[in-house]
């Protein structure tokens, strides 16, 4: 896709080691937003956070409540919440029951930033022990946005791309060596 | 020879993300998310540091580190406490840790206190 608006990543478990690999690679002069969105426990949302920073020069933050979305940054979905775009491009956070499990929900994620970016959206799942996302990327190509998935191969735990892949109709299949130029390529 | 660190720690991914930057700054990670069998576990890896985790399941962090500092084998290994409770320090102390780590920590604090115990990777 060209004119990409904003690329949001989906993972569980195994996806923190590939977010680590990709990011450097990723080109800092990117025009478009970068949400990441993982399955973790409470706690340790600044390490995270410290963690990804060290691994690019683009800036990397975790979202604040009703925070206006901004192109070449990295924002990460805190814990505990469900994170969802708003029209107005701000951020939301919300506490509403578990999806799938989850919160954040990859799902929720994904839903909201369809109807915000339509056909200028582009989502990536990664590696995962759930489906969580899956229905996401579905809702993201209903609006013409584009889907990708972790080549489950390469994943630490293939269940979420390999369900992504079986029910969603992805668009790009990609290994880990190949995320950064495709991510790159959005521009 | 690799310096060897052991984090016992609950929490999968305080575990994933401090072996990740650990690994990084060159050590040798080993992970745990039990203290049970405590003197097994860290006799079978014989680490140069232990991260020990408050809250473990079963036998807690106190009892596991007054273990290892009870052994005669064992307890020259530097131990590391580290909590999220407002009483870390006096956790630590009765423990008998060597140091502790109030949780959050930054990646800077973490490679800090490993550097301060076993020196550079």
């Amino acid at each position: 896709m060209k004119n990409c608006e904003a690329l949001i990543i989906g993972g569980s478990a195994g996806s923190l080691d590939v977010l680590l690999k990709v990011l450097p690679a990723i080109d800092t002069l990117i025009n478009f937003t970068i949400i990441i969105v993982v399955h973790r426990k409470q706690g340790m949302d600044s390490l995270l956070c410290d963690l990804l920073s060290s691994k690019t020069t683009i800036k990397v933050k975790e979202v604040e409540e009703k925070e206006k979305i901004l192109p070449r940054t990295i924002y990460i979905a805190p814990s505990d919440y469900h994170l969802l775009l708003e029209k107005d491009l701000t951020f939301s956070l919300d506490y509403s029951e578990k999806v799938n499990y989850s919160r954040p929900s990859i799902d929720v994620t994904f839903q909201s930033a369809a109807e915000v970016y339509t056909n200028k959206l582009v989502c990536l799942l990664l590696s995962g022990s759930n489906a969580d996302g899956v229905n996401g990327l579905i809702t993201v190509s209903s609006y013409e946005g584009e889907t990708a998935a972790q080549d489950p191969t390469t994943a630490q735990v293939d269940y979420m791309p390999a369900q992504a892949i079986l029910r969603a109709n992805i668009d790009h299949v990609l290994t880990i060596d190949e995320m950064a130029a495709y991510i790159n390529a959005l521009n | 020879m690799t310096k060897k660190v052991f984090i016992f720690d609950d929490n999968s991914d305080i575990l994933e993300l401090c072996t990740l930057i650990l690994e990084d700054a060159g050590y040798e990670i080993k992970t745990s998310a039990t203290s049970n069998h405590i003197v097994d576990q860290v006799s079978a890896y014989m680490p140069d540091l232990i991260f020990m985790d408050n809250w473990l399941p079963d036998v807690g962090g106190i009892e596991a580190t007054q273990e290892l500092k009870s052994h005669p084998d064992l307890k020259n290994i530097p131990v590391i406490y580290f909590s999220a409770n407002n009483d870390v320090s006096a956790l630590a102390q009765k423990a008998g840790a060597d140091s502790y780590l109030s949780k959050p920590f930054d990646i800077q604090t973490l490679e800090e206190i490993v550097k301060s115990h076993i020196g550079p990777s």
